[in-house]
């Protein structure tokens, strides 16, 4: 039995090192996305472009102009000459941010007659039109406290003091990083696994090994086994791009790679199911392509689950990765143990079986058949 | 070019997508489960955040402060410590994200006009959810207080385009750009890389049948499937997410149409270049797929990435489509807006499609 195995599994180990082209791909996924994902993606507010029409021409509007400047969330794309011209750069995307300063601000502002101040916004992305708009009340706060000579007169307000715990820093960096990373595992493990077991299905291959006394056990666990190498090996690299963004690694490594491999036997374990229902390599790779999305974001590995609406909410708890997204905070940033980190370990080793016993069902059935 | 030839390698590969349910149903039906899924899933909203409370106030004015955060709807109370220790532990397992600390003396100081503090401990490690969260809490406490509002400058802020700010409107609207980059590509190289390894391209190597007639054959019906997708999921948007249409529905027609043609052309170049599918689905994903939901602008402001990466999203035809699009669908953007990002759009599809004949003629010499 075990030279069985073995022969099945150098054979798979051959095939996948001969292909360069799709090791290529993998380190690829494993490190230069991630890498570039790491400066791309971000919620935060920075640089929004705005447009300023300043009717007003005063030393006041013109600080005020300067604190927008100065400040991280807004960059003054542009002085528009009216309005017609200012609604125009909005439709475009030019702008997503309006200010007109009325023509007696400075005036007003000076006599204590409360001017107004416009602001336009573009809501399509209500998330950081919503942070836009905080973030203008904080500078026309600050700006309203400097001007005063009597600060106290505006009122006492509460100041909350922020604590960011486990992610000082407070940049996306760090969940971008790892989030990336999970999704490079599953993918690889996923799609890899399905390919190699549908191409022998393809090409016949599979019926000659069905008249051979191997055991579709073994089939399987001759596949699994080279790809959870690869899986994990490709890991390595990530770990340079990991301390590039120095993201903090508080736990222990070897628990991780650890927890990684169940992790990857049960994104492998999708892969085989895949491979167990369709009959084509295309087919195949069409299931494995748009089944991996909804997996990877009903997960939270893009927007938290809590704000998905209450019937997707259970369907998350099926995704491995969102297990995995746990356990990668955890230990990387938590540096927890696994003490506090079994139950999504054996919640992915679960889903893992359950995945392998389907297949396993459907493989048998198809070939009685 | 002899039509004929071109309408048998059309009816070809008409004949064969017809016959294979999985794909056929796949090419139909995904693009719509996928808008529904995500449309609903990628919420930039965030509801319910789980938080902790430390009263060491104990007064009404503390009392008060807590029912605003429970009144929100953005988050929700799932536990009240006696002792600083107990966060710790409590953050560890992740039972709450976010812990409102109000310090004892809290209402004396209120009540003396002075500006006292609170603490608002959060877990930064999913920081998409905690800088909203966060930002949520400190408007909220910001807010809260018991003397009047006396602003010297009165901000008048007016919201386009979205103004309840449902962020599924942006979201659903970006995915029509994300959907016709994942399957149009897809579904055409992987119909070519097929032939390739099953051998039966040679079959057309050696009929009379030209590069541009196998091409077109094989993007037609691609092209046309494709559109319908877009069709699709643009009424889907229309209708069951209630995704406002203040633009034309003729430029948009045309907009969809040079973007359709644009991925279906990037899916031809991958295969010209491919011989197997494995590797073509892994092209695919790192070329058209994957870019288009991380360097398009979908959900990730382009405005705000760094420098480099600003540039390197211009590689991908998805930022120009999806600006497009929620221009012309929310925006009610007309062409002289829009000039910029079309005719971006239209070199990068006459270049693809330029980049695949001339390599797939060097193959066939």
């Amino acid at each position: 039995m075990w030279t069985r195995l073995k022969s099945l599994m150098l054979k798979d180990v051959i095939q996948f090192s001969r292909d360069k082209t799709i090791l290529g791909v993998v380190f690829w996924l494993y490190t230069m996305e991630v890498l570039i994902c790491g400066y791309a993606m971000t919620f935060e507010v920075k640089d929004l472009p705005i447009a300023v029409i300043d009717h007003n021409q005063t030393v006041i509007s013109r600080n005020l102009i300067d604190k927008f400047t100065l400040s991280e969330a807004f960059d003054v794309a542009g002085y528009p000459d009216n309005q017609e011209q200012a609604e125009s750069w909005m439709r475009s995307g030019k702008v997503k941010y309006v200010m007109v300063i009325p023509n007696n601000f400075g005036e007003d502002l000076r006599r204590g007659e409360s001017p107004g101040l416009q602001i336009l916004l573009d809501g399509t992305n209500s998330n950081a039109a919503s942070l836009a708009k905080d973030y203008t009340a904080a500078i026309v706060r600050n700006f309203e406290m400097e001007f005063t000579d009597n600060p106290v007169a505006l009122g006492s307000t509460v100041r909350p003091v922020v604590q960011i715990w486990y992610n000082r820093a407070q940049t996306l960096e760090s969940f971008v990083v790892l989030s990336m990373i999970v999704a490079a595992i599953m993918m690889v493990g996923t799609i890899h696994s399905a390919a190699s077991i549908t191409r022998e299905k393809e090409v016949g291959t599979v019926d000659q090994l069905m008249v051979t006394p191997t055991q579709v056990w073994e089939i399987f666990l001759a596949k699994t086994i080279p790809t959870l190498a690869v899986g994990i090996l490709a890991f390595f690299p990530s770990l340079f791009i990991i301390w590039w963004f120095g993201v903090p690694i508080k736990g222990s490594m070897l628990l991780f790679v650890f927890l990684m491999a169940i992790f990857l036997v049960s994104a492998i374990a999708i892969g085989v199911l895949i491979a167990s229902i369709t009959k084509t390599l295309q087919q195949t790779l069409l299931l494995c392509f748009f089944g991996l999305f909804p997996i990877l974001f009903l997960s939270g590995t893009m927007t938290p689950t809590e704000s998905m609406p209450a019937f997707l909410q259970p369907i998350t708890y099926l995704s491995p990765v969102k297990y995995f997204m746990d356990i990668c905070m955890g230990v990387f940033l938590k540096g927890v143990g696994m003490a506090e980190l079994w139950p999504a370990a054996l919640n992915m080793a679960i889903i893992g079986a359950v995945l392998y016993i389907i297949a396993a069902w459907r493989f048998k059935h198809n070939l009685s058949s | 070019m002899k039509l004929h030839r071109l309408y048998a390698v059309m009816r070809k590969e008409t004949r064969e997508i017809v016959r294979d349910h999985v794909t056929l149903s796949t090419a139909f039906l995904f693009p719509i489960v996928m808008l529904f899924m995500f449309g609903y899933a990628i919420s930039l909203e965030v509801e319910n955040v789980s938080f902790g409370v430390l009263d060491q106030d104990q007064t009404p004015s503390s009392a008060h402060l807590i029912d605003e955060f429970k009144e929100s709807a953005y988050f929700k109370l799932v536990r009240n410590y006696d002792s600083e220790v107990q966060i710790h532990k409590s953050m560890e397992i992740n039972e709450v994200k976010l812990v409102l600390v109000i310090p004892p003396g809290f209402n004396s100081l209120m009540g003396r006009e002075e500006n006292p503090e609170v603490q608002l401990l959060i877990d930064g490690t999913y920081s998409a959810t905690a800088l909203v969260a966060l930002n949520y809490g400190m408007t909220i406490v910001s807010k809260f207080k018991e003397v009047e509002d006396n602003s010297l400058i009165d901000v008048q802020t007016r919201i386009w385009y979205n103004p309840s700010l449902r962020s599924m409107i942006y979201v659903v609207s970006g995915l029509y750009a994300v959907i016709i980059a994942a399957f149009p590509p897809l579904l055409t190289t992987l119909a070519i890389v097929r032939e390739k390894e099953s051998g039966s391209i040679q079959q057309i190597y050696a009929s009379p049948l030209t590069v541009p007639e196998f091409l077109l054959g094989k993007l037609i019906p691609y092209g046309v499937i494709s559109s319908l997708q877009l069709v699709s999921i643009v009424a889907f948007g229309y209708y069951w997410f209630g995704v406002p249409f203040n633009g034309s529905l003729g430029y948009l027609a045309i907009a969809g149409l040079i973007y359709v043609f644009c991925n279906v052309g990037i899916g031809l170049l991958i295969s010209t270049i491919t011989n197997s599918q494995l590797l073509a689905v892994l092209l695919a994903l790192v070329v058209t797929m994957m870019p288009s939901i991380l360097f398009s602008g979908f959900v990730f402001p382009i405005y705000a990435m760094a420098e480099p990466v600003q540039a390197y999203t211009h590689l991908f035809p998805g930022r120009y489509f999806v600006d497009v699009s929620r221009g012309i669908i929310l925006k009610g953007a007309g062409p002289s807006e829009m000039v910029r990002p079309l005719s971006f759009l239209l070199v990068y599809t006459l270049g693809v499609f330029f980049a695949a004949v001339v390599i797939f003629k060097k193959k066939v010499a």
